[in-house]
């Protein structure tokens, strides 16, 4: 019994151990790479330690954007513009996400209340509807999309995709809400309504701050999908005015002019705030990302 | 009827007069995100809808309607025919590598050891990682002269000389698809994971007891048991992975040749290069009643399995 123990755990450590090297190892080559200088990386035979640590990739990035040097690309021209519109679109893609996050959340609790709460015809409709709205696919209303902000004047500007950005988030937030709100008890609730409160009120000083998990769940999963989104980026943005960071992070990545080492150290950074968020909010992201599927 | 029934019973015993009818109150509720949703999904919908059926290039001034021209055009050209056998096969294989992997990672995770938690959090990391700098990522692991997969497969002696990748023929697609599916297997596993949860373990010991390998305690107990879980994972998984976009368009931008064109990126082609969105919303539409007719399939077969 104890030997087949013993053979029980080398075997999870060595399934464990191959899970680290195929999911965590390419993110951690990335992390690696962009912490050496340029001409590490282009040596053959590879270079698979650091040596020294570096960190001339970031301060590039930085310096760059400041003060118009470029510290490594001495011979490759332009460097202080791609950190500049690098550090710009970093406070866009900000900016959309908490917006997002912050607006998705208050409209789709409101949303999310009558849903949970109240009995009206077509309730069932009304969320079967707001979630089938996710199966159109991306491209097929990005083409309208962008013909009607080019002739409002409402391309290459931040409103435009926060709005276009809550229409992905919003039928999450709210399948995900109206969920939340069902465990909450309906007491508390009907004993407010005896003490005179109405339904605004309900919601406001009942629901709402007994949903606080609920509710951060759904702003970090609004803020990933947010800061991650990029077609609609790619197509409305035009200046660096409104660039967001996967539109900067493709165009690093598909512009041969660029060394290696900034578009590496871009696309870290890039995914410093998703990761970071991940794993610090991982009980949050994992119980909501499990809610809506179990229910299902 | 009941409902109503139980409505007017509450609203007499309180006060009438503040009472507003509950299919209102849900309306003034959610109408800031139905707003939202009607401007940013129902009209460009139903605009794109309209496009579809006119010609209309920006190149050109005038924008006449064209019935199913468009339409007509599109399912008579091999190009379509090709960039949909192309979408095909990168949903077909990524699902099942989506699927399989994540059943068994799912697996993994499932059983009690120290430091299960720790890689549950850390799978979080390729879910969190944007779309566009996944393709960033891989794009430099691949790349032709300093990327790290040339050199691990020359020491494993796999390739006697790098290799170029992702402007080679079979090997672009396998990429894409390795590199798509890196990044999704962490959302189906915790999926999965959670419908491994809900089979009792009392089952599995007795069937343990009763003599049973892991193997047949996996086809007999937990495959049928996960069935409407896997069918979940699998709609979901089918649908993103038709509308696969974005790595394309850093990874390799259709190539090499036509190899990795998939119906996204032949709708962004024709409307945004060609400027033709005629076409190409009669493509997106096209992809978009594709998504519905798959969804619906997938969705009779779950009703039938719980049926059954």
């Amino acid at each position: 019994m104890k030997r087949k123990n013993l053979t029980r755990y080398i075997l999870l450590y060595l399934a464990s151990a191959l899970f680290l090297v195929v999911f965590i190892g390419p993110f951690l080559w990335l992390v690696s790479s962009s912490l050496q200088l340029e001409r590490q990386l282009v040596k053959v035979p590879i270079v698979w330690l650091p040596d020294p640590l570096s960190l001339a990739s970031y301060k590039e990035i930085f310096m760059g954007a400041f003060f118009d040097e470029a510290v490594v690309s001495s011979h490759k021209i332009s460097s202080s513009y791609q950190s500049r519109i690098y550090l710009g679109s970093f406070l866009n893609s900000g900016i959309i996400a908490f917006s997002v996050s912050f607006f998705s959340v208050v409209f789709g609790a409101y949303a999310a209340y009558p849903i949970a709460r109240l009995n009206f015809r077509g309730r069932y409709t009304l969320l079967f509807s707001i979630l089938v709205v996710r199966l159109v696919p991306a491209l097929a209303l990005a083409i309208p999309i962008v013909l009607f902000a080019k002739k409002m004047g409402m391309n290459d500007n931040l409103v435009t995709l926060i709005l276009i950005n809550m229409s992905f988030v919003l039928p999450y937030t709210i399948w995900l809400l109206q969920a939340y709100f069902k465990t909450i008890p309906t007491e508390l609730e009907d004993a407010a309504r005896m003490d005179g409160c109405n339904r605004f009120q309900v919601a406001n000083k009942i629901i709402i701050p007994l949903s606080i998990p609920g509710l951060t769940t759904a702003g970090i999963l609004a803020f990933l999908l947010s800061w991650g989104e990029f077609l609609f980026a790619l197509l409305i943005t035009e200046t660096e005015q409104s660039f967001t960071s996967t539109v900067v992070a493709a165009m690093f990545a598909n512009d041969v002019d660029v060394n290696y080492v900034t578009i590496i150290a871009a696309g870290v950074l890039a995914v410093i705030p998703p990761v970071i968020f991940a794993l610090f909010f991982q009980k949050y992201i994992i119980s909501g990302l499990l809610s809506g599927a179990v229910k299902n | 009827m009941g409902a109503f029934g139980q409505n007017a019973l509450s609203t007499m015993t309180k006060n009438p007069s503040s009472e507003i009818p509950q299919g209102r109150l849900a309306l003034i509720f959610s109408a800031p995100a139905l707003l939202i949703l009607a401007v940013t999904v129902l009209v460009p919908l139903a605009y794109a809808i309209y496009l579809s059926f006119h010609r209309y290039n920006l190149k050109r001034a005038k924008r006449p309607f064209a019935g199913f021209r468009n339409y007509e055009k599109i399912l008579t050209d091999d190009k379509f025919w090709d960039s949909l056998a192309t979408s095909f096969i990168f949903a077909v294989s990524a699902v099942a590598v989506i699927t399989v992997v994540a059943f068994f990672l799912a697996l993994l995770l499932n059983q009690d050891f120290a430091g299960r938690g720790i890689l549950r959090a850390l799978l979080l990391i390729p879910w969190a990682i944007p779309d566009v700098v996944n393709a960033l990522l891989w794009k430099w692991l691949l790349h032709p002269a300093f990327g790290v997969m040339n050199a691990l497969f020359q020491m494993g002696g796999i390739i006697d000389q790098y290799v170029a990748w992702l402007t080679t023929m079979p090997s672009a697609m396998i990429w894409v698809i390795i590199a798509y599916s890196w990044k999704n297997i962490p959302l189906a596993t915790l999926l999965i994971l959670a419908g491994l949860q809900t089979i009792p373990k009392t089952l599995l010991e007795a069937a343990e007891l009763e003599g049973a390998n892991a193997w047949k305690r996996t086809q007999y107990i937990t495959l049928p048991l996960l069935r409407p879980t896997l069918t979940v994972v699998l709609i979901f998984e089918t649908i993103f992975a038709l509308k696969v976009f974005d790595i394309i368009y850093v990874l390799t931008s259709g190539g090499p040749g036509k190899s990795t064109t998939v119906l996204g990126w032949s709708i962004y082609i024709n409307t945004f290069k060609k400027l033709d969105f005629g076409t190409g919303s009669a493509l997106a539409m096209i992809l978009g009643l594709l998504t519905l007719f798959i969804a619906i399939v997938f969705y009779a077969f779950l009703d039938r399995g719980e049926k059954q």
